[in-house]
């Protein structure tokens, strides 16, 4: 096996005019030297397709693939890229988000609509990657309009990174008949594997990714990333090649998350009933759209804003832009976070006009079971009060040192939970049974949820289950971890195959490939109280404890659900206080895991969970989402909180004490 | 290019190591091992001070000054009886440096030599006016740190020479001092601002009064306060310091904080470590 | 260099170039527990102990491990197998990827002899970062691993 580095392009938009490998190739240890003249322009994606395995002609953000350096080892492979020089006619480029969409900022590519999976025209401005419309703007104007009070605010997020601790890595083989080996961090092999034949224009079934465990995904591990570049390397050189990124060149050049601006617009009338709503984002997408996976290429929360509420009429606008920066991808329930931060953030600043507290607003205007949201879906049992109640019965408020101003905020909000698509193959095995399943361990517990599901319906011990995790030529389907979905899917692909097993005499193997589409129509709320200790003087806030009060149906495992919200919450709170992958020019500053800090272990605050049990769930079991809850609504409990201490309203993630200081200082209130 | 490792056993033989143009000097290692790996250095010869006998000592001499081995670990120095009884602030600092793997095989002589503006120790070993010594192969020579530290990530010591010891002398009878490390942020991140304050506080007043400022400036700061002498310890004395503080203080907009930022949190730390000291 | 010390407790022999990192001789020999995170010795992915010491090892230069004793996380799961069930009935994982350096750090901080309780743990803990769990299972798991 061999081992690859990376050329990375050092300015944000530039014509390559030459790379010169020659240094490289007479280096000792290594066995070649490509560039995108040698790959052609291949381009992979999700689902647009703009991004190229290697630059052809152009580079788009500083840290793009511009040549790849194969070696007999890694340092060798990176000694040797060390020297490649590349000749780049810089030009100028798109920086600026506001400006982005404007005709006179720069084209970050020359006809973006011609890429397959496009979903802009040649209409659109230039720089447009996507834009989602949903709701009646109109009738929101005229609502507004006549609403007895209406709050108008801005809301700002800069970048953040996924954080896992293992970097994206990729080893790539090639058989003398050309059928393609995968072994990489990739929680969804086989969108993987069709994204890899749509890629390199070849039959799937010519392609065979392998399993792996993961060292965290949160959304960051779902593209081809390295693979198509991995595999061109590897039928170019005849042998299997590796590629892990360092942690700087994942920070600064993968797919970390999307910054930008929401502008919310919302109305309530005398008793604080909510009447309409504005949502408008925009949103920094970075060079490339290819490394996000919904239809729209957009982020599926910013257009579910507001779902959690009773509201007669909203609407959204979410844009996303092209810029010459680093291609934006998913984290975690990507763009809830964000929505519901503008979203509670102003109906925490509407309920301070209207006379009313932040519980009492959402007691109001909560959404009751058998009411539409703002979206027009129905669920078959909302129970957003019940959790808000939980979440209030169980506060309890802390003392904090003399000197500084104690807060409480609260924050709500629901998830729907998805199944699709999964198989599972179930065997006998020597002491128990095998079963074969199509995902990964990402470190959400799928495989113990499917080892204590099929114990269950066996009706035999845990450890009697071996969860065995197969390639994809050995099961037919799986959709993929992501969308909280799996835990759902699973139990139902555990139901069929436990029955099959029986009924066959427990002795044959039985596979089972499962759509569940008749889930009933279920959404699981999760209601956060922040508590935080402000120190006025400097603009510290120490966040004391998240109490996070979960709307659950049939809980598999306990410890691994409670873990998903703890988790969850910590990944909040860094977003909310901590994280801030800083970019100037064009390029990310905070290139290592010292700069861009995640929350330590002195760091979190205290985890408070309360599980409020009966719900109706989904699939075999009645389970209900988890895994991307827990993270969503703490950066807005935590600005509720700093409010409630302080009077000043923090609009701009990360909160920082300098922030909060310069709130008090200019004497903004809340 | 390779770099030769040596593992000198005694001062002498490491001297003579350290000749070479080009040769570093490693105490435990995690500053020049983070270096050498992000190629920022291609030293020609590592020389690990690890073996020398003798080189990481904690004792006190006759006076009754502190003498701290440079090899000593900041681990070593935060858990030490001696250093707590002599010198408390010393070790609140060296026990919050990094994280626990940094302290334990992290060196006060690697630490000092860096000489990152945003150290913990630096300002509380100013304000205590600590000496360091060095050795070279012309001999030893003493030198007061706040001459020792020239700039960011710059001392006085010469090519072929190494830190062996600091000196820190005796505090005068009733002497406080308070070590403050402001990290907004992320807890073990390097402070926004790092205040040590020292009370010189015989006769019911101030004798003496200064603090060590880190995060502020190029370098870290020293800032005496003869404004305070003859005066008692109080609310105003104390605002006075604080002025001074944000006056002499030259920060730097960054990450961790604007500059004005920094100038106010300099003045508010300053305020917050003198008053700790006064009560 | 010629480099000799105890790995996991057994004698190890190689050659060497001077600027090597612990965490590649680790590695190359096949003890893939430790890990390479953020390769700037600040989320504890990589962590071994040198004789009773800590180190980030990716950062680490193996020449000042020379004659001493080297364990990682292979070697520390063998001769102290309750760590492991520590975790285990704790639930201190999720992903694994920092596992490997919080077994590490709680043989190390076990092998102080004094228990520094809950702050003082977690205060111990703070360069090992952790993504997926939120850390309270984690120092549930030293915890327990200390006896208390």
């Amino acid at each position: 096996m061999h081992h690859v580095a990376v050329v990375r392009s050092q300015v944000p938009r530039g014509r390559i005019v030459a790379v010169d490998c020659r240094q490289a190739l007479e280096t000792a240890g290594v066995t070649g030297v490509f560039t995108g003249a040698d790959v052609g322009l291949r381009l992979y994606g999700r689902r647009v397709r703009d991004v190229p395995v290697l630059a052809v002609d152009e580079v788009r953000f500083v840290g793009e693939r511009v040549a790849a350096v194969v070696a007999e080892s890694r340092s060798v492979a990176e000694k040797a890229a060390a020297t490649v020089i590349v000749e780049v006619e810089e030009l100028p480029s798109t920086l600026d988000l506001e400006k982005a969409l404007t005709p006179g900022s720069p084209r970050v590519h020359d006809t973006p609509w011609a890429y397959p999976g496009a979903v802009v025209s040649e209409a659109d401005p230039h720089n447009l990657q996507s834009r989602v419309r949903h709701g009646r703007p109109d009738e929101v104007e005229r609502r507004l309009a006549a609403s007895r009070h209406v709050v108008d605010s801005v809301y700002t997020f800069a970048s953040g990174h996924q954080g896992y601790l293992e970097p994206q890595t990729c080893v790539a083989s090639v058989d003398s008949d050309g059928t393609v080996h995968v072994w990489m961090a990739n929680k969804s092999p086989y969108r993987l594997r069709a994204q890899l034949a749509a890629c390199l224009e070849m039959p799937p079934e010519r392609i065979e990714i392998h399993p792996v465990a993961i060292g965290g995904d949160f959304g960051g591990k779902g593209s081809p990333m390295d693979a198509p570049l991995c595999i061109e390397l590897a039928r170019r050189t005849g042998r299997p090649v590796k590629l892990v990124q360092r942690y700087d060149e994942d920070l600064t050049s993968a797919n970390p998350r999307h910054s930008g601006r929401i502008r919310v617009r919302v109305g309530c009338d005398g008793g604080g009933r909510l009447t309409a709503f504005a949502a408008d984002a925009l949103f920094d997408g970075g060079a490339y759209g290819g490394f996000k996976p919904i239809a729209t290429v957009s982020l599926h929360g910013l257009a579910d804003i507001g779902s959690s509420y009773r509201v007669p009429a909203a609407a959204v606008e979410a844009r996303i832009a092209y810029t010459n920066t680093v291609p934006r991808g998913h984290m975690r329930a990507p763009g809830a976070p964000e929505a519901v931060f503008a979203f509670e953030s102003a109906l925490d600043e509407l309920a301070s006009k209207a006379g009313l507290n932040p519980a009492e607003i959402r007691r109001r205007n909560l959404l009751r079971t058998g009411e539409a949201n703002p979206w027009g879906e129905t669920w078959v049992e909302s129970r957003g009060l019940e959790t808000l109640e939980a979440a209030l019965a169980a506060y309890r408020p802390l003392d904090v040192d003399r000197g500084l101003r104690h807060g409480r905020g609260i924050a709500v909000y629901d998830r729907p939970t998805t199944t699709g698509k999964t198989s599972l193959r179930l065997l006998p095995g020597d002491e128990g049974v095998v079963v074969e399943v199509p995902m990964p361990e990402t470190g959400t517990g799928v495989h113990t949820v499917v080892r204590e599901g099929l114990a269950r319906a066996l009706g035999i011990e845990p450890h009697l289950v071996e969860v065995r995790q197969v390639s994809t030529a050995a099961l037919p389907h799986d959709d993929g971890v992501g969308g909280s979905r799996v835990t759902a899917a699973l139990s139902q692909a555990v139901a069929e195959a436990a029955a099959a097993f029986s009924r066959g005499g427990s002795d044959q193997p039985v596979t089972v490939l499962v759509e569940p589409s008749d889930t009933p129509h279920v959404t699981a709320f999760c209601v956060q109280i922040a508590q935080v200790a402000v120190d006025p003087d400097s603009g510290q806030v120490r966040v004391l404890e998240i109490l996070s009060a979960v709307d659950v149906a049939e809980v598999v495992n306990p410890s691994a659900h409670r873990l998903q919200i703890e988790g969850g919450a910590a990944m909040g709170y860094g977003l909310a206080c901590l994280e801030d992958l800083v970019m100037r020019e064009g390029r990310v500053w905070a290139a290592n895991l010292g700069e861009f800090r995640i929350p330590s272990t002195v760091d979190v605050p205290v985890w408070r969970t309360v599980l409020v049990e009966g719900a109706r769930g989904v699939g075999a079991l009645g389970v209900k989402s988890v895994g991307e809850l827990g993270n969503v609504p703490t950066a807005a409990a935590i600005a509720g909180a700093v409010a409630d201490a302080t009077g000043v309203r923090a609009r701009d993630l990360p909160i920082t004490a300098e922030k909060v200081y310069d709130l008090l200082h200019s004497e903004v209130v809340a | 290019m390779d770099p030769e490792f040596t593992a000198p056993a005694s001062l002498e033989e490491a001297v003579g190591d350290l000749e070479r143009d080009g040769a570093v000097a490693v105490g435990g290692g995690t500053q020049v091992g983070l270096l050498v790996r992000q190629g920022l250095i291609e030293p020609c010869r590592l020389v690990w001070l690890g073996r020398i006998a003798g080189l990481r000592e904690i004792r006190t001499d006759a006076d009754g000054s502190l003498l701290i081995g440079a090899a000593a670990t900041l681990a070593e120095i935060a858990a030490s009886p001696l250093v707590r009884s002599v010198q408390p602030m010393v070790v609140r600092a060296a026990s919050q440096v990094g994280n626990a793997r940094v302290r334990a095989v992290g060196t006060l002589g690697g630490h000092l030599v860096h000489a990152d503006p945003r150290q913990d120790l630096p300002p509380c070993l100013l304000v205590l006016a600590a000496e360091v010594r060095l050795l070279g192969r012309k001999g030893t020579r003493d030198m007061p740190l706040r001459d020792f530290i020239r700039g960011p990530f710059e001392t006085a010591i010469q090519d072929g020479e190494l830190l062996i010891r600091v000196k820190i002398p005796p505090n005068p009878r009733d002497t406080r001092c308070c070590y403050l490390r402001f990290t907004p942020g992320s807890s073990n991140d390097y402070p926004t601002v790092g205040v040590a304050a020292l009370a010189d506080l015989s006769d019911g007043m101030t004798r003496r009064a200064a603090v060590g400022l880190g995060g502020v400036a190029p370098r870290p700061l020293l800032v005496e306060l003869p404004q305070l002498a003859g005066r008692a310890l109080d609310a105003a004395a104390i605002a006075v310091a604080g002025q001074a503080a944000a006056t002499a203080c030259d920060p730097a907009s960054d990450q961790r904080g604007s500059a004005a930022y920094k100038r106010a949190m300099a003045r508010l730390w300053t305020v917050r470590a003198l008053r700790a000291c006064s009560l | 260099m010629k480099l000799a010390f105890l790995l996991n407790g057994e004698a190890f022999e190689t050659e060497a170039p001077g600027g090597a990192l612990l965490l590649d001789l680790i590695r190359g020999q096949g003890l893939c527990g430790t890990r390479e995170g953020c390769g700037v010795g600040v989320c504890g992915a990589c962590t071994v102990l040198v004789d009773r010491d800590p180190v980030s090892s990716c950062i680490f230069l193996a020449g000042c491990a020379q004659g001493r004793q080297v364990w990682t996380v292979e070697g520390i799961a063998r001769r102290e197998p309750d760590l492991v069930e520590a975790f285990i009935e704790h639930e201190g994982l999720q992903c694994g990827a920092c596992t490997s350096g919080q077994l590490v750090m709680a043989a190390a901080l076990r092998a102080k002899g004094k228990d520094p309780g809950e702050a003082g743990t977690r205060d111990f803990l703070a360069g090992n970062l952790c993504r997926c769990t939120g850390y309270q299972s984690i120092v549930d798991s030293v915890r327990a691993a200390l006896g208390s």
